[in-house]
């Protein structure tokens, strides 16, 4: 398929969308609630300020519009949350997830899930929620269980960010004679680093396990210069809870700038690993209305 | 889908994007009846390229036996099987393509391979078709055979890779038709791994993105030949640009062997990726499983082989393969020399047809000995 074909039929899926319009203005909106005596990002899976947050159950819909497809995604429905602090603001995102899948080798692929927000939304004119369009700028943040296990094992390491993955954790029996790093000087090993020496947001070394990004349509998902967001998941029970955090108004043009009181859009993807779920081959959700609370006096 | 011209199938078929063929093509001719699985060339590629973390098993040349060795395992006979039959036997292809076979919602058809299947990458080697029986002499084709199939990136002027990248991580050189992976932009989602029918796209689990056999750009950039052929000491290569059959140079070796003499071969034709690696089959090999493996043409391109000591123009083309470690772009055949030349025009390469045989003094005065070799 053309990429202008690829248009038409986005296009098409999107016009479809309008005419199912009404039905889908009931859905989901989502209320965040302001945190009180709080700054900074919003971590805490557990925090007591969860519980006023009003639940939403946002149906997950299968990617069937842009090819490679995923017509029957494993993951249907996912339940979420926000909050802000005035500074920040928090998505909980929850869903049930039987297998934990944080392992990422050829034939294993990660959990994941993504927010997405457009950057300059205009009240009453909702853009192309399957990952925006040209003019369409959207901020899409994506937590990965596999950066969230880097992560977790960095916290307890000696050297910190120093912990990618390795050969030696992912296959324990492994051998090795000798690696290009262990011989040369870290310049003339470089050569041999790959995606890691030319820093690819993928494989570069992880303080978070969100990664943020920028869209402007299908193919076009761009890791941005300036990371802001964070986020924290944990597995647990046959259950995945994910927190994705960003500031209200970053300050560098690429992301929205909100503040307490304003209204924007939310939409999200998931992915499951167990089932080689990635990339395109996604469950995705519609917008859902997104109002920030004004701060209590 | 657009309409694409892919000679090798002698008809338009349909890829993901509009037609657009480089200014010239990287390719590489490999002589199957001269390969001895030596893998030097596995080693020089593997020594330059892939000594890193998390390419521990990645070979982006490999050389495995047929008809029981693959890299990834099965790689393609799982394809081969999944394609179903087709038909094949002429010039014009009237099977499908695998981008034609796709199934609804893929862009191409494929299979993602099992990171246990490229544990073993010399599963199979040196295996026959099967045991001799007491009385059984050789005949050809033998009735009982195996023969090594060496294999990097076909450089595809359809790639599959390319075309089933959902983010345009893969592209296709313009200078030389080399297909490259954008270490910066490759999430990872090993759609290019499950859409290569060969199997030269590789997963990197310390990266987490793919990666892919480079062609040695930095060499071709510079005139000289990759390394898997310039180490190569059966001297079964020769890399260098192909044209399109109808601006077939008759002075470009590659476009002397594979659209003058025919008698290279692209690998599997029928999936459709015009691929740019050509083999010129093994002459003791059964015909219907060169068919099935190099397409139509086969039994013409042995009987031309075998009587190649009798064609200067092909013996001396024969002859330039690992004569050099500079890329022949032209090249001539006069009083009995083959001569190679780069593409400024200068000299790289010259081979004489026949070697002379200098015939020594069975005694050797100086020592007062006996030789036991004159010639």
């Amino acid at each position: 398929m053309s990429m202008r074909e690829l248009k038409v039929v986005a296009t098409a899926g999107i016009t479809l969308l309008m005419a199912v319009g009404p039905a889908l203005a009931q859905d989901p909106s989502l209320r965040a609630v302001a945190v009180p005596n709080s700054a900074g990002p919003l971590l805490d899976l557990e925090a007591a300020f969860w519980k006023d947050a009003p639940a939403v159950k946002v149906p997950m819909l299968p990617q069937n519009i842009a090819n490679p497809q995923n017509t029957a995604p494993a993951v249907t429905e996912i339940e979420v949350r926000a909050a802000h602090n005035g500074q920040w603001y928090a998505v909980l995102i929850e869903w049930a997830d039987a297998t934990k899948s944080d392992r990422i080798v050829l034939d294993q692929f990660g959990d994941q899930v993504a927010l997405e927000l457009p950057i300059n939304y205009k009240p009453g004119d909702a853009p192309n929620p399957m990952m925006g369009g040209p003019g369409e700028r959207m901020n899409i943040m994506q937590w990965r269980a596999a950066f969230q296990h880097d992560v977790d094992k960095n916290s307890k390491a000696d050297a910190p960010l120093q912990n990618g993955p390795q050969i030696a954790e992912l296959y324990p029996n492994v051998h090795v004679d000798v690696y290009p790093d262990e011989v040369l000087r870290a310049t003339d090993a470089r050569a041999y680093t790959g995606a890691v020496g030319v820093d690819n947001p993928i494989s570069r070394p992880k303080r978070t396990a969100v990664i943020e990004q920028m869209a402007e349509g299908f193919g076009s998902l761009t890791a941005m210069p300036e990371q802001h967001a964070d986020g924290r998941g944990v597995w647990s029970n046959g259950r995945w809870k994910v927190i994705i955090t960003h500031p209200l108004a970053a300050g560098d043009g690429n992301t929205p700038v909100l503040k307490p009181g304003d209204q924007t859009l939310a939409a999200f993807a998931v992915w499951e690993g167990g089932t080689k779920e990635v990339g395109s081959r996604k469950a995705w959700a519609n917008w859902a209305q997104l109002t920030f609370d004004p701060v209590k006096p | 889908m657009s309409k694409v011209f892919n000679w090798q199938i002698g008809r338009e078929m349909e890829y993901p994007y509009e037609p657009a063929r480089p200014k010239r093509q990287f390719a590489m001719v490999m002589d199957l009846n001269k390969c001895i699985a030596c893998q030097t060339c596995t080693v020089a590629c593997k020594t330059n390229w892939t000594p890193g973390r998390g390419q521990e098993y990645m070979f982006w040349n490999n050389v495995e036996s047929k008809p029981y060795g693959f890299y990834p395992l099965g790689w393609d006979v799982k394809t081969l099987e999944k394609h179903g039959i087709q038909d094949a036997m002429g010039p014009v292809y009237k099977g499908k393509t695998l981008f034609e076979a796709a199934p609804e919602g893929e862009r191409v058809l494929g299979y993602l391979p099992e990171d246990i299947d490229y544990a073993h990458p010399n599963i199979g080697e040196d295996d026959s078709l099967g045991n001799m029986q007491q009385g059984d002499y050789i005949t050809v084709p033998h009735m009982q055979w195996m023969y090594y199939l060496p294999r990097i990136c076909n450089h595809c002027t359809y790639p599959a890779c390319l075309g089933s990248c959902p983010r345009q991580s893969i592209y296709k050189r313009e200078e030389d038709g080399i297909v490259l992976l954008d270490q910066a932009r490759c999430r990872g989602y090993r759609e290019c791994v499950k859409g290569c029918p060969y199997k030269k796209s590789f997963f990197n689990p310390v990266t987490r993105v793919s990666e892919k056999c480079i062609g040695c750009y930095p060499a071709v950039e510079n005139g000289f030949q990759t390394q898997c052929t310039q180490a190569c000491i059966g001297k079964i290569r020769l890399q260098g640009f192909i044209t399109t059959p109808d601006k077939a140079r008759e002075d470009n070796p590659l476009d002397y062997l594979i659209h003058i003499a025919k008698i290279a071969k692209p690998l599997y034709p029928q999936f459709g990726l015009e691929p740019n690696v050509y083999y010129i089959p093994p002459v003791h090999v059964p015909l219907p499983f060169l068919a099935q493996m190099f397409g139509h043409g086969v039994p013409e391109a042995i009987a031309t082989y075998r009587k190649a000591s009798a064609d200067d123009k092909l013996l001396g083309c024969l002859l330039l393969f690992g004569s050099t470690p500079r890329i022949i772009h032209r090249y001539k055949v006069e009083g009995g020399i083959a001569y190679g030349y780069d593409d400024q025009g200068d000299e790289v390469s010259r081979v004489p047809l026949k070697e002379p045989i200098h015939v020594r003094a069975a005694y050797d005065s100086r020592f007062e000995t006996y030789r036991s070799n004159i010639t």
